[in-house]
């Protein structure tokens, strides 16, 4: 621009260029502009550029304020007056300049954020409260684990069960030994026993169902069912086992059972020798 | 204002009516941000209460009102100092360019918001006069008058502004 031949002129006009943007100038400045952009095409297009721009930031909007600005006003203003009123008959109490202190650093939004937060903490601290007083940590410890003790039990049952059913003797083993971990023994794991100790063809297996069974005999069931299996079983090792056991409980319904098991043809001396014995003890 | 000096707050609803859109305005021209203007509309009506005695009444409400908002926009600026709010160009470019706009609207829609982000860019004394005399109408005379300065100096600043803007824009324009 300063290149131009006439640069003061150029200089002058471009001092003008605020003022004629918001057409702000005086006749005589007007005149005196025209007459140097009528001859000076750099001016002019200085000048049209700058109007252009001028022209183009018009075009970028001015969003109004939300409805809400006002509310907030008001309720400002509101707040406002009666603070002030407060503070009046505050100084006339003689009140201490501490609660104009707090009131003048906190303002309404944070106290209003301090308030809500405070709340928050409070019913946190009931709702602990509450869930405390409703189940203590222990017996909620304690449910826990008895549920958990149930649900292992019978699955013990189930596997047990199914065990039992299995060709080879070692699992059939296995799964009589699980018995001695299940408590509370209901009538089926019972009947799965007296039928294996009635039926297993592995002698083993017949003799470690027995001693699971004895472990049980507090149930009347299982006494029962022993003294039926007296003269069921044609191993004489399972006999003399099943006798011990006999005496073991004291169970005097077995003397019938002994006697035919002895007046049977085929039943080993040894074991006669041992049933004798037992009539004896139990009579 | 000097009725709500002397006690009378309610005229100060008054003065809310009459001048919140022209504060809000400057304010958002100033930061380019709507909901951190409408926030500073409230802080400065609040200054305006809390410090109503230093309104002398010598010169006009609105002077004072745009000194209150220049204050309250460099203590917002400090407060963001770190988290710089700048407006997004690029995202709004996006935003227009996915419409079913005429490509003449598009072309517009797309210079005003790289003018608006020049606008931005502009140094924070540039901005101001600026936006004082094309959006907020004020006179240079005015500006002077709250920026407590003469008019000649006013003219000077918008004319370098003018021309800062001017590069700015016109070589983001050159960079599409």
């Amino acid at each position: 621009m300063n290149t131009n031949d006439k640069p003061i002129s150029c200089d002058v006009l471009i001092s003008h260029l605020p003022g004629w943007l918001t057409d702000d100038l005086s006749t005589a400045e007007r005149a005196a502009i025209e007459g140097h952009l009528a001859n000076c095409p750099a001016c002019q297009q200085e000048l049209a550029t700058s109007r252009q721009l001028w022209q183009q930031m018009g075009t970028v909007p001015t969003p109004q304020p939300g409805p809400q600005v006002r509310t907030q006003f008001y309720a400002m203003l509101d707040e406002f007056e009666a603070e002030e009123k407060e503070a009046r008959s505050g100084t006339l109490l003689g009140q201490s300049g501490a609660l104009r202190w707090i009131r003048d650093r906190f303002s309404p939004k944070l106290i209003m954020r301090l308030a809500y937060s405070a709340l928050l903490l409070g019913v946190g601290v009931l709702v602990g409260y509450w869930a405390q007083r409703q189940r203590t940590p222990e017996v909620a410890y304690q449910q826990r684990v008895d549920t958990l003790t149930a649900q292992v039990q019978e699955m013990r049952e189930m596997m047990m069960l199914s065990l039992l059913e299995n060709p080879s003797a070692t699992e059939r083993l296995r799964a009589v030994s699980y018995t001695k971990d299940i408590d509370d023994t209901d009538s089926q794991v019972i009947d799965a026993l007296l039928m294996t100790l009635n039926n297993d063809p592995n002698v083993n297996v017949r003799l470690v169902t027995l001693e699971a069974l004895a472990d049980k005999a507090q149930d009347a069931r299982v006494r029962e069912g022993l003294v039926q299996s007296l003269t069921r079983q044609e191993s004489p090792l399972v006999q003399v086992a099943l006798a011990d056991v006999m005496v073991k409980l004291q169970e005097k319904r077995s003397l019938k059972s002994l006697r035919q098991l002895l007046k049977q043809p085929g039943t080993n001396e040894l074991v006669k020798t041992k049933l004798e014995k037992t009539i004896r003890q139990l009579s | 204002m000097l009725k709500v000096k002397s006690g009378d707050l309610n005229r100060m609803g008054l003065l809310f009516e009459r001048y919140h859109r022209e504060l809000f305005g400057f304010l958002y021209h100033m930061s380019s941000h709507a909901d951190a203007s409408e926030d500073m509309v409230q802080t400065v009506f609040y200054r305006m209460l809390k410090y109503r005695h230093t309104f002398t009444g010598e010169g006009e409400f609105r002077t004072w009102m745009y000194h209150l908002a220049r204050n309250v926009l460099i203590d917002s600026e400090k407060q963001n100092r770190r988290s710089a709010q700048q407006y997004d160009v690029q995202a709004y470019a996006e935003r227009i360019g996915g419409g079913p706009l005429a490509d003449e609207s598009l072309h517009k829609e797309q210079e005003m918001a790289l003018l608006q982000e020049a606008l931005g860019r502009l140094s924070a004394d540039h901005r101001e006069v600026l936006v004082m005399s094309r959006y907020q109408e004020l006179t240079y005379n005015e500006i002077a008058r709250i920026l407590d300065t003469t008019e000649g100096a006013i003219k000077v600043r918008v004319h370098r502004a003018m021309n800062e803007l001017k590069k700015i824009y016109l070589n983001s324009e050159y960079e599409r």
